[in-house]
């Protein structure tokens, strides 16, 4: 055994090297992530946010590390023991573990140059592998809410369970049409297929699939506006009402992982990658090159972190009916009506940019809706009953 | 490493590990793996740690059996420990109290055959099971689980009828399969025709005749990853060539399913008064 592992020695060491990076890395992200989350929230509601450990606060993120590792452990009397310890921890593996097939750097098609920004690069299925391992992220939070044995705790994660089962049908829906035109679904070839102008950037010519694909996964990540499985006002704290110290922060470093793994396939997936109007592809290209790749790459991805975290703040969250009349009667047609273009698009072999027609899907959308609504309220019913005649079913 | 140039007539008809032991060491695992799930059942029944103790330990001698019988490469050592990982999930789902632990006790197994797939380089099936039986069915069966936990299992819950034949006929089925794995006999390992696309394979075609053509070392990698059996695209190509009926079919059954659900789901139409 010891031999055939020498033997795999230079296919495991660049590996080994993309693994460290990335364990290295994403706890410090999740940790500085909550610190800017914490000033975002700030500004946007006219405070100042954490200023005190360091200079302007920096070291505040630290400060709460080594707090919570200090905590003491608390476990209430009434868990499942050995599940309720087993929950936070899978939640991480899952969401740390979906990064296997990303590249977080410029990596060549032909997998010759430079550093391999990816732990295993060249895998066939790699964005379907990214779906498979994220639809396992349902179980840290399911496992975890039964585990702890508590009204709420349970609630809380059915909740997330049919938010995951919904949301998934749209999100494997809209990155269909990407992997078509691509022809693909090796992330490395669709990020390929996108070099060239800014013009080839799957964002401009899939405009709905980036839409449907960003609100789902944003669904996915449990975050406000689809924070339902752990909203404090109806469910005390949700699925992690009975955690505390390291096994709380554990579930929420998944979830600041899942962000980091929804903003890189955002970037990777519609915007580009790593390329940018004048800087030539990774394949031959010189270090400088290659590292001004990474840097576009982790500009564009702080970008859609940003955005995600503006969003916290900008909108109210979902009433749990709208969640489920959301993905079930927005998103799930928008994307196939998508997916419908992009085939007779390929079919008829006419240039791909037509589709940016399908831009005006959405407002056709939302526009219908409207109409019903105010049809609706026009009829006479109240605001409640408009609702109800919506689909949106009531609170009895 | 490199998987080519690839004789089409002499391809492996088994990918994974030829496995070093005899007809009897087979009925020997197969017997205590028998014995060990009878064990595990019988606990459900009566609840004494001896028997769950013995089971568990019966379990664990035919794991190290199995692992003396491959050849000590990392590869070998990493498929075993999923396969000994998929036998106690499945063992696990059948034997639990609580049906939530069952279900866990699937996914474990579900996920570990997942394992062994991507060790078979069979990607596109791995990240399928995965996404639907791991990712989707076990979910909802927890979501249904959890609306309908009790606070105490009934009877029924643990009541089996007769473990001893269950474990039996399992026993049996499971050498049978075994052996049959062991002397694989002549089965076609690909089947794939590409020059007729978009057609079906005629049945009954002789072995062979459906093989593609010997694929040419100077080919562009695109070129060469439609001849590599295993990957994405050439399993899209058989899928809608080779098996375009029972696709299709497969198709219309769904769509079926899901008129069906429509039907049932659809509420009553509300009295006005």
């Amino acid at each position: 055994m010891i031999s055939s592992l020498l033997e795999y020695w230079p296919v495991l060491w660049p590996a080994l090297a993309a693994i460290a990076v990335i364990l290295a890395v994403v706890p410090f992200l999740g940790l500085y992530m909550t610190f800017i989350e914490r000033k975002v929230a700030a500004y946007v509601q006219d405070r100042v946010g954490p200023n005190r450990v360091g200079p302007f606060g920096l070291f505040q993120a630290v400060a709460d590390g080594i707090k919570i590792f200090l905590k003491e452990q608390l476990i209430p009397d009434h868990v499942y023991t050995a599940l309720y310890f087993i929950a936070p921890s899978f939640s991480l593996i899952t969401a740390m573990f979906a990064l296997v097939v990303m590249p977080f750097g410029p990596v060549a098609t032909d997998y010759q140059s430079g550093f391999r920004f990816m732990v295993a690069p060249g895998i066939d299925i790699g964005i379907l592998m990214m779906l498979a391992i994220s639809s396992l992220s349902a179980y840290g939070i399911i496992v975890g809410g039964w585990a702890s044995n508590n009204k709420y705790s349970i609630y809380g994660a059915i909740r997330s369970c049919a938010q995951f089962i919904s949301y998934e049908i749209p999100l494997g829906m809209s990155i269909l049409g990407v992997v078509a035109i691509a022809g693909s679904l090796n992330i490395e070839r669709i990020v390929a297929s996108q070099s060239g102008s800014i013009l080839d950037w799957n964002m401009f010519w899939q405009p709905v699939a980036m839409l449907v694909f960003f609100t789902s996964a944003l669904a996915e990540t449990n975050r406000l506006p689809f924070d339902l499985p752990e909203c404090e006002q109806e469910l005390v704290g949700g699925f992690h009402t009975e955690y505390s110290g390291i096994k709380f922060v554990l579930f929420f470093l998944a979830e600041y992982t899942h962000i980091v793994t929804v903003s890189f396939l955002t970037a990777l997936l519609f915007m580009g990658g790593w390329h940018f109007p004048g800087l030539p592809g990774p394949s031959g290209a010189s270090t400088t090159v290659l590292l001004l790749g990474l840097f576009v790459l982790l500009a564009k991805v702080s970008l859609v972190v940003m955005v995600i975290i503006l969003l916290r703040w900008a909108l109210p969250r979902f009433r749990f009916d709208q969640l489920m009349g959301l993905a079930w009667k927005g998103l799930i047609p928008l994307a196939l009506a998508n997916l419908v273009g992009v085939a007779i698009v390929l079919t008829l072999g006419l240039p791909k940019h037509l589709l940016i027609a399908t831009a005006v899907l959405p407002i056709l959308a939302a526009y219908y809706s409207a109409s019903k609504f105010n049809a609706s309220l026009a009829e006479g019913n109240t605001l409640r009953n408009g609702l109800r005649t919506q689909g949106a079913v009531s609170y009895e | 490493m490199n998987p080519l140039p690839i004789d089409p007539k002499n391809l492996p008809l088994v990918s994974g590990d030829e496995f070093q032991g005899n007809l009897s060491q087979i009925l020997l695992l197969v017997i205590l793996l028998g014995t060990a799930a009878y064990l595990l059942l019988q606990h459900g029944l009566v609840k004494s740690k001896m028997m769950a103790a013995s089971g568990a330990a019966l379990f664990a001698v035919a794991g190290l059996m199995a692992f003396t019988s491959i050849p000590m490469e990392l590869e070998s050592v990493v498929r075993m420990c999923f396969s000994i990982l998929a036998v106690a999930g499945g063992i696990a789902f059948i034997t639990a109290r609580e049906p939530v632990h069952a279900a866990l006790g699937f996914a474990t197994a579900v996920l570990s055959a997942c394992g062994v797939l991507f060790m078979q380089s069979a990607y596109f099936i791995a990240a399928a099971t995965m996404i639907v039986y791991a990712g989707a069915t076990i979910i909802i069966f927890l979501f249904v689980l959890m609306f309908a936990q009790k606070a105490k299992l009934q009877q029924y819950d643990v009541q089996l009828t007769s473990p001893v034949i269950a474990a039996a006929v399992a026993t049996s089925l499971l050498f049978a399969i075994a052996w049959s794995v062991s002397e694989p006999g002549e089965i076609l390992p690909v089947k794939l025709d590409l020059t007729r696309p978009y057609s079906l394979a005629a049945p009954g075609s002789a072995p062979g005749e459906a093989m593609p053509p010997v694929p040419d070392p100077a080919m562009s990698t695109e070129q060469l990853a439609e001849f590599t059996p295993g990957k994405t695209s050439g399993l899209g190509r058989s899928m809608f060539t080779d098996y375009l009926l029972a696709i299709e079919l497969a198709g219309t059954v769904l769509l079926v399913a899901t008129i069906g659900a429509i039907v049932l789901a659809q509420k009553p139409e509300r009295d006005p008064s």
